[in-house]
């Protein structure tokens, strides 16, 4: 999958190549084991929502949506082509994608949203809403956060992609977080805490929250490294930004071949 | 006029149980029958505007028909990307309601006062935007509203003014101007929206003018503003919003493309407000009272019927 998201960074000479990175295992989880789209339908009107709130990622969905047939290798090739629908940032006009992101904030509230229209009406479907920690700055997310568990949305599971950068430098110097998980148990989530690159342990985490706090709304802080799979861009921020030259891809593909990760 | 708008929501909310109101902590004696009728279909979410307006488009995202309630200072002026992005964008059936607008809660301040409402609004594709004039106007208007199956913008100024029409109107239709008085063909015609059409029918009976009703803002219809334009000498707009992208700016942007004309646009004038007053004080400050409506119009008929310019 990483190997999608080079080739698609690399012909649309796009940037947010670490935003991607670093939730590749985290989708691959919630794709193979948890969401559930009847008929493989991206549309189909039982099935989890997949929330991608930090839209920044988008390139990681788009690598999982063309490995469940529902985007063509057209569409890696000719991505950020004029007249193209994939965006650089989550659009929810294309079938697979919920929300529009990109502004941060907004995909959280709108799952709770989604969440509790779920409820109302009876249904066991869930929701999985992605935010960044960078994210995590935005009011919104901590509005909803009360309104989740107010409602005690336990079809719901936020989330946070924990890689400790944002654009301009590390959470912790642009705006400390303090103790994630101590945050979200506070306002009333079932909360754990996972590295964010072992997919049994994500799997077994969200397996634990679903059946764990009744009427509680879930969170998983999934600890992550920005760039991941990828020596050269691992926890270097540069990445949120760089497009790739011939050299830095070639070099990129050859590394994810030589270690297996380009799953 | 908020009862109307109170009836209507409950009538809406007993036919389809999909009618959800959401309200951002506000609204208190005005949803008692709501809460009493359809108390499953309340959700205060809280003084929490920004994630009220994205879980709205949560709730349309999965069959819901959410109906949004704020004062216009926070919904929609607070929340006008959460607008944009979650609700506009996917034209979901959302019904953003603002209240209180224009200087209804003057003795507030800035913070509680909307005369930007509009302008910022009337930008957001696919989003339609509606100023109801009277009690009759309100019933249609969110008849209209829901039937609308995509987004809408709703705006409550001052309520308490009396009718304007003298009986229920059927339906509205997109975009269409509500003829309330006729009037003298050589002097101007008066277009006014919400609160100003009170004073406007003052006015107008007082100078015997022509008066349109533009319950809607966006779409506005270009036949029928162009219709005002050729059977008047000249035309005011009054609007209790900023002279600025509300109601003069729709009209002067058909009339200048499709039926060039003089036009007077009458409204708040580009600045805050500097006091602290009832709604009758603030309208005065900024020359909006009737009396000063009044004499400007009074004026603009004299200074129209010595100054008339063939515009070809």
């Amino acid at each position: 999958m990483r190997r999608t998201v080079l080739e698609m960074a690399y012909a649309g000479s796009t940037v947010h190549i670490a935003c991607a990175f670093s939730i590749i295992e985290l989708l691959t989880v919630l794709y193979r084991h948890h969401l559930r789209y009847p008929g493989n339908d991206p549309r189909a009107e039982g099935r989890d929502y997949l929330v991608l709130s930090k839209g920044h990622g988008v390139m990681a969905q788009y690598a999982c949506m063309h490995e469940l047939g529902w985007l063509e290798d057209s569409h890696i090739q000719n991505y950020f082509k004029d007249g193209t629908d994939l965006k650089g940032l989550s659009d929810s006009r294309v079938a697979g994608l919920e929300v529009t992101s990109g502004s941060l904030g907004h995909g959280f509230s709108v799952g709770v949203g989604i969440a509790l229209g779920l409820k109302r009406k009876g249904t066991d479907q869930k929701v999985f809403a992605i935010v960044g920690d960078g994210e995590l700055n935005e009011g919104p997310i901590w509005e909803g956060s009360l309104v989740a568990a107010h409602h005690k949305l336990d079809n719901l599971i936020l989330i946070v992609d924990r890689n400790g950068f944002q654009a301009m430098g590390t959470t912790n110097e642009v705006l400390a977080l303090g103790d994630l998980q101590a945050k979200f148990t506070s306002f009333g989530f079932e909360t754990r805490k996972v590295d964010g690159h072992d997919e049994a342990a994500i799997d077994s985490a969200i397996r634990q929250l679903w059946s764990a706090g009744p009427s509680k709304p879930k969170a998983l802080i999934a600890d992550t490294v920005k760039g991941k799979g990828v020596s050269f861009m691992e926890g270097v921020n540069l990445w949120h930004y760089t497009r790739l030259n011939p050299q830095s891809f070639a070099d990129a593909v050859r590394e994810l071949e030589l270690t297996g990760a380009s799953q | 006029m908020r009862e109307a708008f109170s009836n209507a929501l409950v009538h809406l909310a007993l036919a389809d149980s999909k009618v959800l109101l959401l309200t951002g902590d506000h609204g208190y004696s005005l949803f008692d029958k709501f809460r009493q009728c359809c108390p499953d279909q309340y959700i205060n979410a809280g003084i929490a505007e920004q994630n009220m307006v994205g879980m709205a488009a949560g709730l349309a995202r999965v069959g819901f028909r959410p109906f949004v309630y704020g004062l216009a200072a926070f919904i929609p002026i607070r929340t006008v990307e959460q607008i944009k992005l979650d609700i506009a964008h996917d034209d979901l059936p959302v019904v953003l309601l603002g209240d209180g607008a224009g200087f209804v809660y003057g003795h507030l301040g800035t913070s509680h006062q909307s005369t930007e409402d509009i302008a910022c609004t009337r930008a957001i594709p696919q989003l339609q935007v509606i100023s109801p004039g009277d009690r009759f106007e309100m019933t249609a208007a969110m008849e209209y509203a829901y039937a609308a199956d995509s987004p809408v913008y709703l705006r409550m100024g001052k309520a308490d003014l009396g009718d304007i029409h003298s009986g229920p109107i059927n339906s509205l239709r997109p975009g269409r101007l509500l003829k309330v008085r006729d009037g003298r063909s050589d002097r101007p015609g008066l277009i006014a929206t919400g609160s100003m059409l009170r004073t406007a029918l003052d006015i107008a009976v007082h100078l015997n003018l022509m008066l349109w009703s533009a319950p809607f803002l966006k779409p506005l219809n270009l036949t029928d503003v162009r219709t005002a334009a050729q059977v008047t000498n000249g035309l005011v707009t009054l609007e209790e919003h900023s002279v600025l992208g509300g109601l003069g700016a729709a009209v002067t942007e058909i009339t200048s493309e499709h039926q060039p004309t003089r036009v007077l646009r009458i409204g708040v004038p580009d600045r805050f407000s500097e006091h602290c007053g009832s709604h009758a004080y603030l309208l005065r400050e900024h020359g909006l009272d009737t009396d000063s409506v009044g004499e400007r119009v009074g004026a603009y008929c004299q200074w129209l019927a010595s100054n008339t310019i063939a515009i070809a």
